[in-house]
């Protein structure tokens, strides 16, 4: 099991350099002079002196392995420089706002294993039943509808109209627990819809195929009742491809929640990447993306490690 | 049912085709225009002249709906052509020439796979300012390496079948290959892909104009026309109603539309298997007049019916056959003789779609108590699986869950039948394994079904079957998976468990040798029928069964090297001659053979046969 988890975070190291290294790059990658192509606002040419000015500041003056040497050594010391507009450490923000995004993902991915899961297998249970298709039918909207639609569409029902919770907004965990949870719940349960709908898809068929197997058979000729076939048996098998599925979505979570903590005034990563891309801060939003990628690659490392514990073939393999 | 599955294309196709044709015609429709405001008129209530009423600037809603679907079904499908031609064309030549390649065009994208999609798409509108072009663009790189992946899987599949390499061997270019051979054949997969990515790239257009760093406004999109309702959500709600409806079926009908196409083009999928947990309630036959409780089991009789497109099908039909306490019946044929469906029978697990149609199984339990198991209860029948009767399957490998350990599967056996603890149990599952033979069963108890030999995992499923001293033990072919040496350790096993006990075994095989070093009885099972039924040694001496003496005949026992095989096949059970059932393949048949069942002859007071002419074989 040690020698398995060291070889995973070998390799999610070695991903976290090259996603590094590719955030670095693709400043470079871009045809023509990238502070030009920042400063120009609709085909305008900007001023030069500006040009100069911005070049200096993003140090695209030196050599390039001095850039680069300069960025990894910034990156060791944790520090992702500062925001071209106002000079604020991009590290402290991201610090301050970070927390807030992961409680999201993490509440929205606990509410929709929640549901998905259990629907998932009761609908595998009775294929092609009422319950099963009308599932299946909901799944189906649910994975159809944007998540900015769906956030829109219930503050206008939930929060206007029925007055049952706020529009929106933040309050810290320590001011007001119970506050910070209702806030809470109308964003990590506007992901979880389309979530859960891909969730329920999963583990629906996934624990078709595993009823197939033939150690469900042996269970059942052993007299094990179906209650404890499915739970011991069915499900946990069944988990395997759930959860690689998760961990495939995480990019997309990640992403979604761009959207999400903008209609509901949640103040993650998110609303200051958006913020940085609108005033087209480069530095901040390298920032950001490189820090969300690393998230994403540390999120696959945790997947890995606990498809070990569910699977003792992962780990002795 | 290819037919079907392409009906089912109809209704999604119609609708995204409608969607398409309405907003390709958009300047046909003599709509207002989409930009032009009319401020006093702001979020006016639908009327003649604006059926869907007008937005916080005035500006009429119906137009600006058509002409958003325009911008969003432009960027999405250039976005995906785009990044379709790039992907397919990296992937087609990585998958073709391998090595080096492979790793430029195909490994290099996955680098772009890394970053969640929106953020991305952001990092290209802060180096190149919103706009639609820029949106094309970012969706582009974002969904190149899609199609790179599928088209590269795609071309390993195709490029090993023989007609490419047949191309090959007659000098065609590589690209002449690529372009005519490779991608048509590839092209159901692509234009799978296709779909996907035209509703990702709708999804992300709108998502990212919603925030303002997608369409540019004024300029009409569904993404711009919510983030605009947003801000008037209190006064006019229905403003937000209509671009999110659109938006929301927009994507529905493209999503199911994606569904049926793989449907449509992948043979596997829709076909729903039962599992062996979704047992339908097993048919409720009319009671049966009692009749002389048997020493252990008789089966009476016993007809397993299927239900299929090809009509109603008996794999099993009129099978008899008994079982005496401590002895061992072995049950003979070739696959689809329907062996391991009667032992499925006996045990109450037929697949679900499979019933008992006919007869009578009666079962005498440790307590003396008759039970027909043809009309037993699932809950009563799940009693009797794994206490009084047990099963041992084929595969070892496959019927141990690979997520426990093997004492726990033990133990479970013992747990669902006996009041214990878990602790003893544990120890009677060690004791077990002991018995069984298992080397160091303690620590062998932890350890995972990967971790232990064929054999091993054999004797564990043995231990698991007797756990509970069984009454009845159903053997299907259980050494058939493990190589000889170990074969005759499992026989051995078995052997002396029923000495111990005075269980019955029921052995099904189709292996000669094996039968008559084990069974008492043999009865041989041909295409659904028992045709010969008596002691081992009198059978195998002098077969009263044409069949039978065909199979003895064509056994390699060492001996008489001469090995003979039987012409022909099993006849599937949809399409039985209707007569004797091997008259198609046997050597002595007659006229009689063919329009008459043979009924079944009693050869001597322990001997059964179903030939016409059993007199004659021998």
């Amino acid at each position: 099991m040690l020698a398995y988890a060291l070889g995973r975070i070998a390799v999610a190291l070695g991903l976290i350099w090259a996603v590094a290294t590719l955030v670095f790059l693709i400043i470079h990658l871009v045809p023509g002079d990238p502070a030009e192509l920042l400063l120009s606002q609709g085909g305008v040419a900007p001023d030069p002196s500006a040009v100069a000015e911005l070049r200096d500041k993003l140090g695209l003056n030196l050599p390039i392995t001095t850039q680069y040497l300069s960025y990894f050594g910034g990156l060791l010391h944790g520090d992702l420089g500062a925001s071209l507009l106002d000079d604020h450490s991009i590290a402290d923000e991201i610090a301050l706002r970070l927390p807030r995004t992961l409680e999201l993902i993490f509440a929205a991915t606990l509410l929709a294993v929640l549901i998905g899961l259990p629907l998932g297998t009761l609908a595998a249970l009775r294929p092609g039943s009422v319950l099963d298709r009308v599932l299946a039918a909901a799944a189906g909207l649910g994975l159809s509808v944007p998540v900015f639609v769906v956030g829109t569409i219930a503050i206008l029902v939930f929060a206007q109209k029925l007055r049952w919770v706020p529009a929106g907004g933040y309050v810290p965990f320590w001011r007001d627990p119970l506050q910070h949870f209702i806030l809470l719940l109308m964003p990590a349960a506007t992901i979880a819809v389309g979530l859960g709908a891909v969730v329920f898809r999963m583990t629906r068929s996934s624990v078709l195929e595993v009823l197939t197997r033939d150690y469900v058979r042996a269970a059942h000729a052993k007299g094990v009742a179906p209650r404890r076939i499915v739970l011991h048996h069915v499900v946990r098998n069944a988990l395997i491809p759930v959860i690689t599925v998760l961990a495939l979505h995480a990019g997309s979570l990640l992403g979604g929640t761009v959207l999400v903590e903008f209609v509901f005034n949640w103040p993650g990563l998110s609303g200051y990447l958006v913020r940085a891309v609108e005033q087209r801060d480069y530095p901040e939003v390298v920032g950001i993306v490189l820090v969300i990628s690393v998230a994403f690659v540390i999120i696959n490392l945790a997947v890995d490690l606990v498809y070990a514990v569910i699977d003792p073939r992962v780990r002795h393999g | 049912m290819a037919g079907r599955r392409i009906s089912h294309l109809y209704l999604p196709g119609a609708i995204v085709g409608g969607i398409i044709l309405v907003a390709l015609a958009a300047p046909l429709w003599h709509l207002a225009d989409p930009v032009k405001m009319e401020v006093p008129a702001r979020l006016a209530l639908p009327s003649l002249a604006h059926p869907l009423g007008q937005d916080e600037y005035g500006r009429d809603v119906l137009s600006r709906i058509i002409w958003g679907a325009r911008a969003s079904l432009a960027v999405s499908f250039l976005s995906a052509l785009f990044a379709g031609v790039i992907g397919t064309v990296l992937g087609l030549t990585g998958g073709y020439f391998r090595g080096f390649v492979e790793l430029l065009t195909v490994r290099s994208m996955e680098a772009i796979v890394c970053f969640p999609p929106i953020l991305l798409a952001l990092l290209v509108v802060t180096l190149m300012g919103p706009g639609a072009a820029t949106l094309v663009l970012a969706l582009t790189i974002l969904y190149a390496p899609g199609y790179a992946r599928v088209a590269f899987a795609a071309t390993l599949t195709t490029r090993g079948l023989d007609f490419v390499t047949a191309q090959e061997a007659l000098g065609a270019k590589p690209l002449r290959v690529l372009t005519l051979t490779i991608l048509p054949n590839i092209a159901p997969p692509l234009l799978v892909q296709f779909s996907l990515t035209v509703a990702a790239a709708m999804v992300l257009e709108s998502g990212l104009s919603f925030l303002g760093l997608g369409v540019v406004p004024p300029a009409p999109s569904w993404g711009l026309m919510i983030r605009g309702a947003r801000s008037t959500m209190e006064q006019a709600p229905w403003l937000l109603l209509w671009p999110c409806a659109a938006l929301t079926g927009t994507i529905l009908a493209f999503n199911l539309l994606c569904d049926r196409l793989r449907d449509a083009l992948d043979p596997r999928a829709g076909a729903t298997a039962g599992g062996w947990l979704a047992r339908a309630g097993a048919l409720r036959l009319p009671d049966a007049t009692p009749v002389a409780t048997p020493a252990l089991l008789a089966a009476d009789g016993l007809t397993i019916e299927i239900e299929t497109t090809l009509g109603r099908i008996r794999p099993v039909r009129d099978l008899s056959l008994s079982l005496k306490p401590g002895e061992t019946l072995a049950l003979v044929g070739e696959s689809g003789s329907g062996k391991t469906l009667t032992g499925l029978a006996l045990i109450g697990l037929l697949p679900p779609t499979m019933t008992i149609a006919g007869g009578r199984i009666q079962f005498v339990d440790r307590a003396g108590r008759s039970h027909d198991l043809a009309r037993t209860a699932e809950g009563d029948m799940r009693a009797l699986r794994g206490n009084e009767i047990a099963m041992v399957f084929q595969d070892p490998a496959s019927c141990l869950n690979p997520v426990h350990r093997v004492g726990d599967q033990v133990a479970e056996g013992i747990l669902a039948h006996r009041d214990l603890s878990r602790g003893e149990a544990a120890t009677q599952a060690v004791g077990l394994l002991t018995e069984v033979g298992l080397p160091d069963a303690a620590q062998r108890a932890r350890a995972y079904p990967h971790e232990l030999s064929g054999g091993q995992r054999q004797r564990a499923m043995i231990a698991s079957a007797v756990a509970n001293g069984p009454r009845l033990l159903i053997a299907d072919e259980p050494t058939t998976a493990l190589d000889v040496t170990i074969q005759a350790q499992i026989l051995d096993l078995l052997a002396a468990l029923k000495q111990k006990s005075e269980m019955g075994l029921i052995f099904i095989t189709h292996n000669l040798a094996v039968v008559s070093e084990i069974a008492d009885r043999v009865c041989v099972m041909y295409a659904g029928e028992i045709v010969e039924e008596g002691p081992v040694a009198e059978v195998f001496a002098a077969p009263r069964h044409p069949y039978t003496a065909a199979l003895i005949a064509s056994a390699p026992d060492g001996v008489d090297a001469a090995l003979m095989a039987i012409p022909g096949t099993v006849p599937p059970p949809h399409l039985l001659p209707e007569g004797c059932t091997f008259a198609p393949r046997c050597a002595r048949v007659s006229e009689q053979c063919r329009s008459a069942k043979p009924p079944a002859a009693q050869v001597s007071a322990t001997r059964m046969s179903r030939c016409h002419k059993w007199k004659e074989v021998a």
